[in-house]
C-alpha cells in the first residue's frame, strides 16, 4: 500500500473549493505551487481561482499550523494537516490562542513524505511517526494502518548513553554552527511570542550575534519554552539552513516531559499543557 | 590553594530568604561560597536566570523555595517544581553534571536545614570542580588594553 499523493491533491481541491463557495471559511491554509516540484510553498487561498495552485506531494512538509496565529480571532478557517500538525493545532487550541470552531481541519494521514534538502524518507526519527492525524473534520484519503509503528524517542538511545563531557562537546559543535537566522523559530507553530525574549533588550537575555554563548542562551531556553508544548513535527531542524539536529533536544525534552507529568503535547483537546498546570501530587523525585 | 567555588543560591522571600537570617541569628556555620538573591517566589525564577548564572561562572545554583502546599502564594512553588524539573533536565542532556544544580524546599523555620543544605551542597560542587563548559571565556576589554 503506498500514498496516492496525486488523489489527496484533487481531495483538497474538491474540499477547498466547497468549503470557500459555501462561504463556510474564508481562508484556506494549503500547499501551493513553488517554483518546481521540489519546492511546494505555504499557500493561502482566499477565493475560488486560488484552489487551483494548490498541490500536495511527499514535499509538503511545512506545518500549517503556523500560519493559523496570523488571522485575527474569529477568522473562519480552513487548514491541511498532516499527522504531527493536527497535534500542533490540538496545541494552539489548548492555550486558547484558537478556537475549535472557528476551524475546519482536513486531515491527511501520511506516511514516506521526503526531505526536500536530502530526499530521505522523514519518518519517525525526525519527527512524532504518526500515520494518521488526531482530529479532523474531513479525512482526504483512508486511515493508515500496517505500517511499522516506531517510538519517536528511539533515536535518543544514541545520546543518552554518551558521556556528559561527550554530549556537551557535541552540542557545542552544533550550536556553534548556528547563524542566528531564526528560521527554527519562523517554522516553528509553537513560536507565536512578540517579541521573542531573544528580541528584548530590556532586560537582554542573550548576545544576538551568532557567537558561542548567545547561541546557547538562544537554543537552551526555547527548549524549554517548547517544553510540553513541541508536537515534535520536525519542522526547525528541516528549516535550519546550517542542519542543526534541533529535533534531539526536543525529543528528549519531550520525551522526559512525558514521563514526569504524563501527557504528551497536542493528543487531547482537554489537556492544559504540562508546564503551566501542576498537579499536588507531583512526586518531588522529578528534580532529583 | 584550595577550589572555592561560586554558588549562586536563588531563594524564596517568605520560606528560604527567612530561613537563611534564622541560620544567621543562631549563628550556625555554613560555607561563604553562596551568594544569595531574594525572589518573591520560587515560581519567580525564570530558567533563563540559571542558565546565564553558569554563563557568568557560577559553579553551582541552589534554588530554594517553600514546602510544596506551603506557599505564601498558594501554588507558585507547584508551578517551579515542574519548570524547574525540566530546566534540570535540560541541563543534564547539555551535559552539565546534574548535582551542580539542586532545588530543595526550605521552610522559614529550617535555619538548621539551610545550613545543612548549603554545606553538603558547597562540597559536592568542590568535588566537580570548576564548571568551564558554559563559562563565557573573558574577552580583554578595550579599555583594559
Amino acid at each position: 500500500m503506498s500514498i496516492n499523493f496525486k488523489q489527496i491533491e484533487d481531495k483538497l481541491k474538491t474540499e477547498a473549493k466547497k468549503l470557500l463557495e459555501g462561504g463556510k471559511v474564508s481562508i484556506v491554509l494549503a500547499y501551493g505551487k513553488g517554483y518546481d516540484e521540489k519546492h511546494p510553498m505555504p499557500y493561502v487561498a482566499r477565493k475560488m481561482s486560488d484552489v487551483e495552485n494548490m498541490v500536495f506531494n511527499e514535499f509538503c512538509t511545512a506545518n500549517m499550523a503556523r500560519y493559523l496565529v496570523r488571522y485575527p480571532r474569529g477568522t473562519k478557517i480552513a487548514i491541511a494537516v498532516k499527522p504531527a500538525d493536527s497535534r500542533a493545532v490540538i496545541q494552539l487550541i489548548q492555550e486558547e490562542k484558537i478556537k475549535r470552531e472557528d476551524l475546519v481541519i482536513l486531515g491527511i494521514p501520511v506516511y514516506g513524505m521526503k526531505n526536500f534538502k536530502t530526499g530521505e524518507t522523514i519518518d519517525s526519527k525526525t519527527t512524532c511517526g504518526r500515520y494518521n492525524p488526531v482530529i479532523y473534520d474531513t479525512l482526504l484519503g483512508e486511515e493508515v494502518h500496517g505500517q511499522p509503528v516506531v517510538s519517536p524517542y528511539d533515536v535518543l538511545a544514541e545520546y543518552e548513553k554518551m558521556d556528559k563531557d561527550a554530549r556537551w562537546a557535541f552540542w557545542k559543535k552544533e550550536l556553534d554552527r548556528c547563524i542566528r537566522c531564526y528560521a527554527c523559530r519562523k517554522a516553528c507553530p509553537m513560536c507565536y511570542c512578540d517579541p521573542c525574549f531573544i528580541d528584548q533588550n530590556k532586560p537582554k537575555w542573550g548576545e544576538k550575534s551568532p557567537e558561542s554563548h548567545g547561541n546557547l542562551m538562544y537554543h537552551l531556553t526555547r527548549f524549554h519554552h517548547l517544553a510540553g508544548r513541541c508536537v515534535d513535527c520536525g519542522e526547525c531542524s528541516r528549516a535550519c539552513p546550517v542542519d542543526i539536529p534541533l529535533y534531539l533536544f526536543h525529543k528528549k525534552v519531550a520525551k522526559e516531559c512525558e514521563e514526569m507529568f504524563g501527557q504528551a503535547a497536542g493528543m487531547k483537546i482537554e489537556d492544559k499543557p504540562a508546564l503551566v498546570n501542576f498537579r499536588v501530587d507531583d512526586s518531588d523525585k522529578i528534580l532529583e | 590553594m584550595e577550589f572555592e567555588p561560586k554558588i549562586l543560591g536563588i531563594a524564596c522571600n517568605w520560606c528560604t530568604y527567612t530561613g537563611a537570617d534564622l541560620a544567621g541569628t543562631t549563628r550556625l556555620q555554613y560555607p561563604q561560597n553562596l551568594r544569595v538573591v531574594r525572589v518573591m517566589c520560587s515560581s519567580r525564577i525564570n530558567p533563563s536566570f540559571i542558565f546565564r548564572a553558569f554563563q557568568l561562572g557560577a559553579d553551582g545554583v541552589l534554588v530554594g523555595g517553600c514546602h510544596p502546599g506551603d506557599c505564601h502564594y498558594n501554588t507558585g512553588n507547584l508551578y517551579a517544581r515542574r519548570r524547574l524539573a525540566v530546566t534540570r533536565k535540560i541541563l543534564e542532556f547539555a551535559g552539565i553534571e546534574p548535582g551542580r544544580f539542586r532545588v530543595e524546599w526550605i521552610s522559614a523555620s529550617e535555619g538548621n536545614k539551610f545550613a545543612e543544605v548549603v554545606t553538603e551542597f558547597t562540597e559536592q560542587v568542590k568535588t566537580l570542580g570548576p564548571q568551564t563548559k558554559f563559562k563565557i571565556e573573558q574577552q580583554p576589554s578595550l579599555e583594559k588594553i
